[in-house]
């Protein structure tokens, strides 16, 4: 047997046995007591008629899935491979060429899986902190692949072919315009340059930095190539680039939600089967050590704890004299304003820190680095401690556990995508004096260029620097706090470092701070097309650092996160960030006025003026048919048949939900009358005797 | 993503279970011999050695129901427990290990056996009884006190960490 295990290296599901050995040995005695259970196998049914033309074979049944001991599995299939001889034609050609194309994509995907990145430690992480940690450093590597991939499309469709241009020579187009004051642009003044500068242009994303292909301004507008014949029209890539780049990614997150929202909706109502659920699930089998074990058994423990606490609150709720209601629900009221009293102080600190930070932007040194990152620092410290805050003030609210929770996640959600809107809505304010193009600052270029020559490479350096220091300030925070804090728990037995302890990892302000990150780099990614590269860097050491301070420094959280519901909330979080950053993608390219002076939509009055522009270029049948799919005689027609076909799939939806009710009304059923009639056999039985 | 299968072969298994007792097992298996681990061996495998349920996985897919397995019932058993392994497969396997009487019913001593098991004996005489209480109310379907195997299939469906947490990985 081991010749053929060798030559064959099969999976576990059996192996062939050349026909002239002894026929395999059964069973014997079964002594467990369930074998009358096993599921009676058809003998009489061909495997040959009953396949399809997608050569599955719904019965008899896959031997795979029947609780049978190895021996009887091997003598079916056994059996069953005689009888497959005997077929022949057209049929036994069709099932196997659907076998071999089911190896085949077995085997793909079995190579792929050697190439999964990070397998080894997510599994070690999944085995010694639990599913929802685990389901953490999941969405941190689909981001990090999310953003190689975005960066590969941006590198090929819009900066090699800026390079090529920029070897080849030749500058941009200088239209002779009235707008003399607007083309004045000069990011990168030559001269004698103190040494640390180097090292201040690298953090705020001026000098040399500026003017190099991180940021839009140095993008030109330049199509035509040397030789006439091949011509890219860069400006054009750009802005498609850009476009599709949000369509990928949107792509991405809705189809990972597929994957996630399929599993959440075959679970139907959560609300049942909490504590049987625990009992029978709960326990992983995977988990690994003596200390995991032990703590395995703690957390169940907990959460049994949590269920029955809130079964008493839910006893002690009912119980309230209609006084004490009322006192709960308007000191509910007022917790209520309280917090969003904080969190409207974070969003007005953040405005003021960015006009500040926006008007003084020209001073030198250290200082000049400061008030250049003063909005990240204020936005890091006000998501820091508002939800603090928030959290002491939860404790006063006494919802049950679960609303708690939900509360303190959303209230942070809302905290750190509005921050972040907060600051470009500022931003735009400078920008565009408001939106008022009157003012003196606006009036000549549509823009302020006073404090702007190129407005979108601003814009771009403060994505830029926010994203810098959202990853110096975890690095941070790792050296300075997380470790001494391990030290000093560790080392020092007293009384508060009992009370402090070891610390958490909290997966859901964890995954808000990557949530935060990835709308940043979206936002920015227009103005600063290497971002996305630098947001791959940032999240694979992010990875390397968050796992590293999850071994040496934290204690398994009491309170587990569910690693399946909770993946499709990081998505949906996920997807409000890609709508804001969509909001801000949107508006700039429609309505803002471009640069003078910089980047590749030099001339035109508006980003997307280029595509009416380039589209007359055309050829003339080309033209027809766009012009033909955007009339009524075809948008109409498509709009009523996506209408029926939406239609038909709800219809399809509503129709599988209610044979679902009704299964499981007739799995009831089913079960009360084999009750009523094992009764009624009870009862013969004993009227006879 | 890519955490959708292990790749082991038989062969690895085989090398595993000789490695228990490299006296014992034969490299040869071309005349089936009739080899079985004692449950002391199987029981220290590191993936098993601190799993509270070890003594009833082995006694589940043991030949004899002492826990003393073959080649064949090791196979057996890490083929269920792999993640290749369908649902359907899983819960019937789960619901014979948590029937500690082999009785085909979870009752309530059952229950209280998996409880304490799980908890290592912490939650009180009350809780034990009241949470036992809350898990027949939940999934008994056909109202007799105690979950049969239907019972327990139909609440695994609604569980979607089953396939994952009934899970070694070798």
């Amino acid at each position: 047997m081991i010749g053929e295990l060798e030559r064959q290296g099969l999976g576990p599901t059996g192996n062939d046995f050349p026909g002239d050995q002894e026929p395999p040995r059964l069973r014997r005695a079964p002594s467990r007591a369930s074998d009358r259970n096993y599921p009676r196998y058809d003998w009489s049914a061909d495997p040959a008629e009953e396949e399809d033309g997608a050569g599955n074979a719904e019965a008899p049944p896959e031997i795979r899935t029947l609780p049978w001991p190895m021996e009887r599995k091997r003598a079916v299939r056994q059996v069953q491979q005689m009888r497959a001889h005997v077929s022949f034609g057209a049929e036994s050609w069709r099932r196997n060429k659907t076998k071999s194309l089911r190896k085949l994509q077995q085997n793909v995907r079995e190579f792929l899986y050697f190439f999964s990145l990070w397998r080894k430690s997510l599994q070690k992480i999944g085995g010694n902190f639990g599913g929802g940690v685990k389901s953490y450093f999941v969405f941190l590597r689909f981001l990090v692949v999310l953003n190689f991939v975005s960066f590969l499309l941006i590198a090929g469709f819009v900066i090699a072919p800026s390079l090529v241009r920029r070897s080849a020579g030749t500058g941009g187009f200088v239209n002779s315009t009235d707008k003399e004051s607007c083309l004045v642009y000069d990011p990168n003044p030559q001269g004698l340059v103190v040494f640390y500068e180097f090292f201040l242009h690298l953090l705020s994303g001026t000098g040399f930095m500026e003017d190099s292909f991180m940021f839009y301004g140095y993008y030109n507008n330049n199509t035509a190539v040397e030789d006439g014949s091949l011509s890219y029209n860069i400006p054009l890539a750009y802005l498609f680039t850009a476009a599709f780049y949000f369509a990928f990614c949107l792509c991405c997150i809705i189809a990972r939600m597929g994957t996630a929202a399929r599993v959440a909706v075959a679970t139907g109502g959560r609300a049942i089967g909490n504590y049987s659920l625990i009992v029978f699930t709960g326990w992983d089998y995977g988990c690994l050590g003596d200390r995991a074990t032990k703590l395995k058994q703690k957390n169940i423990y907990y959460r049994l704890q949590v269920d029955l606490e809130e079964e008493r609150i839910k006893k002690r709720a009912a119980s309230l004299t209609p006084w004490r209601k009322v006192a709960l629900y308007t000191l509910r009221v007022l917790m209520f304003l309280i917090a969003l009293g904080l969190i409207g102080t974070a969003f007005y600190g953040i405005f003021e820190a960015t006009k500040f930070s926006q008007e003084n932007g020209d001073r030198f040194g250290i200082l000049g680095l400061f008030i250049e990152y003063l909005p990240s620092i204020v936005i890091t410290t006000g998501n820091f401690l508002v939800p603090l805050l928030c959290d002491q003030i939860a404790l006063l609210e006494k919802y049950s556990p679960s609303i708690t929770v939900v509360v303190a996640l959303l209230r942070a959600v809302v905290l750190r995508l509005v921050s972040l809107g907060i600051l470009l809505f500022t931003l735009w304010s400078q920008i565009t004096c408001s939106g008022d193009l009157e003012k003196e600052d606006c009036g000549n270029c549509s823009y302020n260029n006073k404090k702007y020559q190129c407005w979108e490479t601003s814009v771009g350096q403060e994505m830029y620097k926010l994203t810098l220091f959202d990853l110096l300030v975890t690095i941070a925070l790792l050296v300075l706090v997380e470790f001494p804090r391990r030290m000093v728990v560790d080392n020092w037995s007293s009384k508060l470092s009992q009370l402090v302890g070891r610390q958490e990892f909290v997966v859901p302000s964890n995954v808000l701070g990557l949530v935060y990150g990835q709308t940043v780099v979206w936002t920015g990614a227009l103005f600063c097309p290497l971002l996305p590269l630098i947001n791959t860097i940032k999240f694979v050491i992010l990875f390397y650092c968050k796992k590293i301070t999850l071994f040496c420094n934290c204690r398994p959280a009491l309170k587990t996160f569910r690693s399946t519901t909770s993946t499709f909330f990081f998505l949906v979080v996920l997807l409000f960030g890609w709508g804001l950053a969509l909001v801000a993608m949107i508006y700039s390219l429609a309505v803002i006025h471009p640069s003078y002076a910089c980047g590749p939509f030099r001339f035109f009055t508006t980003m997307w003026a280029i595509v009416p522009n380039s589209f007359y270029s055309l050829s003339e049948v080309t033209q027809e048919f766009l012009f033909f799919i955007g009339s009524q005689a075809f948008s109409i027609p498509l709009f009523a048949l996506s209408c029926v076909v939406m239609c038909y799939f709800i219809a399809l939806a509503s129709i599988y939900g209610r044979s679902v009710a009704m299964l499981k009304a007739q799995l009831k059923l089913e079960g009360q009358d084999k009750q009523f009639l094992v009764k009624q056999i009870e009862k013969m039985k004993r009227n006879n005797i | 993503m890519g955490n959708k299968q292990t790749i082991f072969t038989a062969q690895q298994l085989f090398y595993r279970y000789r490695d228990l007792a490299p006296q014992l097992v034969p490299l040869d298996y071309t005349n089936h011999p009739d080899v079985k681990l004692p449950y002391e061996l199987i029981g220290s495998m590191p993936e098993l050695k601190d799993n509270p349920f070890r003594q009833r996985i082995a006694e589940v897919f043991s030949e004899d129901g002492q826990g003393n397995m073959t080649l064949d019932d090791f196979l057996d058993m890490f083929s269920v427990l792999s993640e290749m392994a369908p649902r359907d497969l899983k819960a019937y396997y789960a619901f014979k290990i948590y029937d500690f009487n082999n009785d085909d019913f979870l009752c309530k001593s059952d229950l209280e056996k998996t409880l304490n098991k799980l908890t290592r004996n912490e939650l009180t005489e009350e809780e034990v009884r009241m949470v036992c209480e809350k898990v027949i109310d939940e999934a008994d379907l056909d109202n007799d006190g105690r979950l049969s195997l239907e019972d327990f299939q139909h609440m695994i469906v609604r569980a979607p960490d089953f396939l994952s947490t009934f899970h070694i990985r070798i």
